[in-house]
């Protein structure tokens, strides 16, 4: 358990790289993930996007996002293969397990006292769909102008 | 509306929402009234790959937008900082535009 943490590792290939020598980092990437033992949960490739500032001469560069479960050797062995490669421009590992887990869990606590005191209220328990203000979870185009001022 | 502020830290958004048509209009100009965009929406994990999330918080010259202005609460611009910041080192967001 104490062992086994899950990370997220992003990294950017230089975009002169063919699509073939992205698929062979990965391969070499999966290589050293089960060689520790780890195990490969998720690969997420972006493909290629312009770099909010330039890395080295490069403007864009292939992103590529790996969840991976394993010990902190296997993620310290990763680092230093990608900072020896130079196709690989820039590249971040950074832990998620523990602040997935605080956010499942206050995601859980405002349910149950939602929960609770909607019980409390005489209200069942969930919410019915179309019911309350309702969440504005993909409306962002209030933020600008709000923002600036 | 005053007695409200008696709920204590879970009735803050709702109270904030008040204080929009409420008795203070401070020293003439009117403020609007801000709400945590994190807390209102009910983002819990404020990702750093979510460039769409970030950019209201990064005005034109690309720094981090103090929270006395976006009205974020300090515990969600904390988590927003961390996650700015890791997006800068991956060059989804700039350190700087000018």
């Amino acid at each position: 358990m104490s062992t086994s943490r899950q990370y997220e590792l992003v990294y950017i290939v230089s975009p002169e790289a063919t699509d073939q020598e992205v698929a062979d980092l990965h391969t070499q990437i999966e290589g050293i993930v089960q060689r520790y033992n780890g195990t490969f949960d998720k690969t997420e490739n972006w493909g290629r996007r312009k770099l909010a500032y330039d890395i080295g001469k490069h403007r864009e560069g292939t992103y590529v996002v790996e969840t991976i479960t394993g010990s902190g050797e296997l993620m310290k062995e990763i680092d230093r293969r990608l900072r020896v490669l130079d196709s690989v421009i820039r590249h971040l590992v950074v832990r998620v397990d523990e602040e997935l887990r605080v956010a499942d869990r206050t995601r859980e606590a405002r349910q149950a006292n939602s929960a609770r005191r909607r019980v409390a209220r005489g209200l069942p328990a969930e919410r019915a769909p179309g019911e309350g203000r309702g969440d504005g979870d993909n409306n962002d185009d209030m933020d600008g102008p709000e923002a600036q001022r | 509306m005053r007695e409200e502020r008696g709920g204590g830290g879970r009735g803050r958004d709702k109270d904030k929402k008040d204080g929009k048509g409420g008795e203070a209009p401070r020293r003439g100009f009117f403020r609007r009234r801000r709400v945590c965009k994190f807390c209102a929406e009910k983002i819990d994990y404020v990702n750093y790959k979510d460039v769409r999330l970030l950019a209201p918080f990064l005005p034109e010259r690309g720094k981090i937008q103090p929270r006395r202005i976006s009205g974020t609460c300090a515990l969600h611009q904390r988590k927003l900082q961390v996650a700015i910041k890791r997006a800068r080192q991956l060059a989804l967001i700039p350190y700087v535009t000018d």
